[in-house]
């Protein structure tokens, strides 16, 4: 049996291309991305090492304190890690695509870049998970700290939500990324700014009332007050409660990938406009 | 079962079918930079300065020039990662400035070189990848990956890791990403530059394949015998400009003839220069110094003209001996360079 072809009414116009779909790169992103990371094993010390090592030195640090504050501190070193390797890693990838000279013939593909970084931010979220558990199983169960959490369930799917917020924060600055092979400086310095304004390692409450309205631009803030609101017990957080932080987290992150699409859209044709694509 | 499938496709998606592969009107595109550190300066560059081209479907279309007369910037602008700064470019009826994504579907581009590819994974993961990006169905996904390794001879180095293949294997690897989609219009840029004899001439044959299956190749190179060998025509970019476009043998008749006459000797002077210029049949005469020695190049167009006739004009110097051979790519080119030049 022969193949069936296709062969179009001569005439003026040319054969329908398949074309390519957002999913099936942001797929493939991701395919590509564990890929790259299993072939580099450095990987291992960000997202599994450092978490721990952070965490056991916190616990270290407060573990005469009340049990709420070591869960505190042990949570906070571990997302900083996390968060670290989310924030960090997605926009890390694109500057490895400037270095590898693979930014160009990936921007040149009849597809957004941005289901591109999404496959990256999809990995690295995991990766963070994968980190978080880790963190838990040692400190908490190896080493023994003490957890208090209210309800391992809710932490977990707000853990999970805290991710997702996260995710939104490593899109859009994945786009400077795109913009600029200078963005790895800028994030490097913001990059501990932002774990204090985001209430990573110490509730918001705690900072200067001016500090307020930053920390509230960023999604991670609202859902890690509510995933302290619901699972750390006595945990007074922000005045709006629970439904409050998880209304905020939903929305921001919402408004950030929109964001972060229009940016991608802008930023790429900057690029074809500055002509920057192959700089690093 | 049938064997074929008939399919009404919307004009607008795909683009018309008729008029030229490349039509590009007065484009122009200018780099901005900054120089300095405190006190910083724009800097601009004219990479392109009024260029129009032509190229038909099917054809093979070369582009000359020396290093930095904008070649690359061209390939880009027309395979949609540049904006030109001026100046309309369409590629398959489409302008490429409105909407590039329409044109991606149906152009690949190889760019060439060491970098451009994932290095820690293997020829065919990068092939899947940039496949998916490329909108390959996964169903032909595996037997196209197949098929192109084979044609670009890497099937038995499909499995190894990028960062182990010699520059050449590269180069073939930037060819198979850039085939993968079957493009019906094809960029390559420098495709034979680091390659060994043999690889190069593979490649040669290669392309020469993918033109009589009716694909539009665009090539850039600094081989001027390749671009005799390879393409239906040829255009000379100086400075970002076109100062030249034509078969192979129209650039002859530009230049002056298709016949070359050359002596090597020491001090010609004025008159005789003129005196040659003089010839019937002397077009151009171009001299060269090396140190103290010159050399004289003479472009002919008459059959007539006889190198015992030149040499009879240089009597005066002693044992000249004047070599006739046929004007080739790269007497046009080196001319048509200096010309503009100076």
């Amino acid at each position: 049996m022969s193949a069936p072809t296709t062969t179009v009414l001569p005439g003026l116009i040319a054969p329908a291309r398949p074309r390519a779909s957002g999913p099936r790169v942001l797929a493939a992103s991701f395919r590509l991305t564990v890929l790259m990371f299993s072939a580099d094993p450095q990987w291992i010390i960000s997202s599994l090492m450092a978490p721990v090592v952070f965490a056991l030195a916190a616990f270290e640090m407060y573990r005469f304190s009340s049990p709420v504050l070591v869960l505190f501190s042990i949570l906070g070193a571990g997302m900083m890690s996390m968060w670290a390797q989310t924030l960090y890693g997605s926009g890390w990838a694109t500057g490895q695509d400037r270095e590898f000279g693979t930014l160009e013939p990936t921007l040149g593909a009849p597809v957004s870049y941005v289901w591109v970084v999404g496959g990256r931010v999809v990995w690295n979220t995991i990766s963070g998970l994968i980190g978080g558990a880790v963190v838990l199983a040692v400190v908490g169960g190896a080493y023994g700290a003490p957890l208090p959490i209210r309800d391992p369930l809710t932490f977990v799917a707000l853990f999970l939500l805290v991710m997702a917020a996260l995710s939104t924060v490593g899109l859009l600055f994945s786009a400077v990324f795109v913009y600029s092979r200078y963005a790895g400086f800028v994030q490097n310095i913001g990059e501990f700014a932002f774990y204090v304004v985001t209430g990573c390692m110490f509730p918001v409450a705690l900072l200067p009332g001016w500090t307020l309205p930053v920390s509230l631009a960023f999604p991670p803030t609202w859902a890690l007050d509510a995933l302290r609101s619901a699972t750390f017990p006595g945990y007074g957080g922000l005045p709006w409660g629970l439904t409050g932080d998880l209304l905020g987290t939903v929305g921001l992150s919402v408004l950030y990938l929109a964001v972060s699409v229009g940016l991608f859209r802008y930023v790429t044709r900057h690029l074809a406009e500055k002509g920057a694509a192959e700089e690093w | 079962m049938l064997d074929a499938t008939f399919i009404f496709v919307w004009p607008t998606l795909a683009g018309p079918m008729d008029g030229p592969a490349i039509r590009v009107r007065d484009v122009k595109r200018t780099y901005e930079s900054r120089k300095g550190f405190f006190f910083q300066e724009k800097v601009r560059t004219e990479a392109l300065r009024g260029v129009d081209l032509e190229v038909a479907r099917g054809e093979l279309f070369g582009l000359l020039g020396p290093n930095g007369a904008g070649k690359t910037t061209l390939v880009k602008v027309l395979s949609t990662l540049l904006l030109p700064t001026s100046g309309s470019v369409e590629v398959l009826g489409i302008d490429v400035a409105k909407d590039p994504r329409r044109v991606r579907p149906r152009i690949g581009l190889v760019l060439g070189g060491e970098r451009g590819l994932y290095n820690r994974i293997s020829a065919r993961e990068n092939l899947r990848y940039f496949s998916d990006l490329y909108g390959v169905p996964p169903s032909q996904q595996g037997r196209r990956i197949d098929e192109v390794l084979a044609t670009v001879g890497l099937t038995e180095a499909a499995d190894r890791r990028v960062e182990e293949f010699s520059r050449g294997m590269k180069q073939k690897l930037h060819l198979a990403r850039g085939i993968l989609h079957e493009p019906e219009l094809l960029f390559l840029d420098e495709p034979t530059i680091g390659l060994d004899p043999k690889s190069a001439r593979e490649m040669r044959k290669l392309i020469r394949s993918l033109v009589a299956k009716g694909v539009t190749v665009l090539l850039t190179s600094h081989y001027m015998f390749e671009a005799e060998e390879l393409c239906h025509r040829v255009a000379v970019l100086s400075r970002g400009r076109i100062v030249a476009r034509d078969t192979v043998q129209g650039l002859r008749r530009l230049v002056g003839g298709d016949r070359t006459m050359e002596v090597e000797g020491y001090g010609f002077d004025d008159a005789e220069l003129r005196a040659l210029k003089a010839l019937p049949g002397v077009s151009r005469v171009v001299t060269e110094e090396f140190g103290p020695r010159q050399r004289l190049t003479l472009r002919i167009r008459s059959m007539d003209l006889t190198t015992g006739e030149v040499a009879g004009l240089l009597r005066a110097h002693r044992g000249l001996e004047v070599k006739e051979r046929r004007t080739t790519l790269e007497d046009v080119y080196l001319d048509l360079v200096e010309e503009e030049a100076s």
